[in-house]
């Protein structure tokens, strides 16, 4: 072995530097993530957990959740809407012959679908958007050219891609959003729909107590298991009557008469850890404009 | 057994041996090559690693550029965050006020005129003296607290008192505050009767 310092050099160094990219830039990027402030307003993000959903996360872990569940928005591009919300002067036909004359300018041409698609059928009601576009300087450039001429406009910040378009979140999921949780439950496999905003699409405790019971009493196509183990089948004492905890469930799904079904801790736990699921805090690294802000 | 013996020492003989020879050229050549092939794509996507930016985003300069800045939720956002810093602390988050220390701004009948001159004129100036708000006597100074603001902040503050706790009022601009202070006949603090002679 002539050689064998210079293996063990070759070696040291790839382990090494693999272990810098892998392990030490991260720990230097984010091992010290703080609150973040989320943008304009005077909150930060994310919001500490109660003690149930920190209980819940383990609840979550120890089922195996993420085996089918990712907690992880992806976002394919970020567009500009420009919200038409007055119109000055104008009346919405004198507005659509303006906009239609500024087709001749070459550095709008590409709007010109765009806003052709948006204005027809137009019948003049207000808020309107006028267009979308991924080119941020063009859309700066038409809401100037709309300012100039006295009509009021906003310019939203919409992220777009496919997990947006189903509803799974309004942007992209970033490091901020799993500062609390230990361990991060990623998630690789989605045979269930991505859980990142559950809190916000799904915030009924009651379905989320049925949908863990009986999955197929409330959404009839699913393909999640029951988790009926952390429920309790339990007879009703005569004369008393029945928990406020127990589920309402389906005549199919119910128990037999004198019955009722109550969710021990784990399952409280549990919901109580999805209702906190709640990744829709516009942040720097993330920006959009909230739909509530956009609908003033 | 001899011509065993003769095999090994031929096999033996054969085995290869480590040597120091340059690499061909072409392998250095197309490493360098891969390697700034990879470093443009980094130059071009990474945003040079910084954290805060993930894709679709590539650089700071880009990601800077999609914040959502205007919009009057921007601004009433703006506004309640310089009022609990600068004003809450006497008025109160809730706008009622606090005894001894400042009168209430809900029901104000400064805050909510029509018009915003005057109202812009007591973080500008500053007010002492006896005064009557919302049906009680309140006899304080209170010091020219937006004299420092920056045009844009004071507004914000103005709009989100004046559109806040029942209070609903128009919105007040930058450049409003703009013209009121370059406006201003004193920057000492005003009685209640100077308050009334400056236009609403």
């Amino acid at each position: 072995m002539k050689t064998g310092f210079g293996i063990f050099l070759a070696a040291f160094f790839t382990i090494g530097l693999s272990w810098c990219g892998l392990v030490l830039t991260p720990q230097l990027q984010l091992g010290g993530a703080k609150l973040e402030p989320v943008l304009n307003s005077a909150d930060t993000y994310p919001l500490q957990p109660t003690g149930a959903a920190t209980l819940g996360l383990q609840v979550y872990r120890a089922n195996g959740c993420a085996a089918c569940h990712t907690e992880q928005v992806r976002q394919g591009g970020v567009a500009c809407e420009i919200s038409l919300t007055g119109l000055g002067i104008y009346k919405p036909a004198d507005f659509t012959a303006y906009v239609k004359s500024l087709f001749a300018l070459n550095e709008l041409a590409d709007l010109t679908n765009s806003i052709t698609a948006s204005l027809k059928g137009w019948n003049g009601d207000l808020p309107k958007t006028l267009l979308t576009c991924t080119n941020k300087a063009l859309a700066d450039d038409m809401a100037s050219r709309l300012k100039a001429v006295g009509v009021k406009s906003e310019t939203h910040i919409v992220a777009t891609g496919l997990d947006v378009a189903r509803g799974w979140g309004e942007r992209q999921s970033v490091a901020a959003d799993y500062l609390y949780d230990q361990p991060v439950q990623l998630g690789s496999l989605r045979a269930g729909p991505d859980l990142a905003n559950i809190g916000v699409r799904m915030p009924d405790a009651n379905w989320q107590m049925l949908h863990l019971y009986a999955p197929k009493s409330v959404a009839p196509n699913s393909t999640m298991p029951s988790f009926k183990f952390l429920f309790e089948v339990r007879r009703i004492k005569a004369g008393d009557a029945p928990s406020p905890d127990a589920l309402k469930l389906p005549a199919a799904f119910a128990p037999a008469a004198g019955y009722e079904v109550v969710p021990k801790p784990e399952a409280k736990e549990m919901v109580a850890y999805l209702l906190g699921l709640k990744a829709n805090a516009p942040l720097y690294e993330a920006p959009f404009t909230p739909a509530t802000a956009a609908k003033k | 057994m001899s011509d065993e013996n003769k095999s090994n020492s031929d096999s033996s003989a054969n085995e290869p041996v480590v040597t120091r020879s340059a690499a061909p050229m072409w392998i250095i050549v197309v490493t360098l090559l891969i390697i700034f092939v990879a470093g443009y794509y980094f130059d071009q996507h990474s945003g040079w690693f910084n954290p805060k930016i993930y894709g679709p985003y590539s650089s700071a300069e880009q990601l800077e550029t999609f914040q959502p800045k205007s919009g009057a939720a921007a601004a009433l956002a703006r506004g309640k965050t310089v009022y609990e810093t600068v004003c809450g602390i006497c008025h109160g988050t809730d706008g009622m006020g606090k005894p001894g220390q400042a009168p209430p701004l809900a029901g104000s009948d400064v805050v909510n005129a029509k018009g915003f001159n005057r109202l812009a004129h007591v973080p500008l100036r500053g007010l002492t003296g006896p005064i009557t708000v919302a049906g009680k006597e309140w006899n304080l100074s209170m010091a020219a607290m937006g004299a420092a603001l920056p045009d844009d902040d004071l507004a914000a503050v103005l709009t989100y008192i004046r559109s806040s706790w029942g209070n609903k009022q128009s919105a007040v601009t930058g450049d409003d505050i703009k013209k009121i202070r370059a406006g201003l006949k004193s920057s000492q603090p005003m009685t209640h009767e100077q308050m009334m002679q400056i236009s609403e």
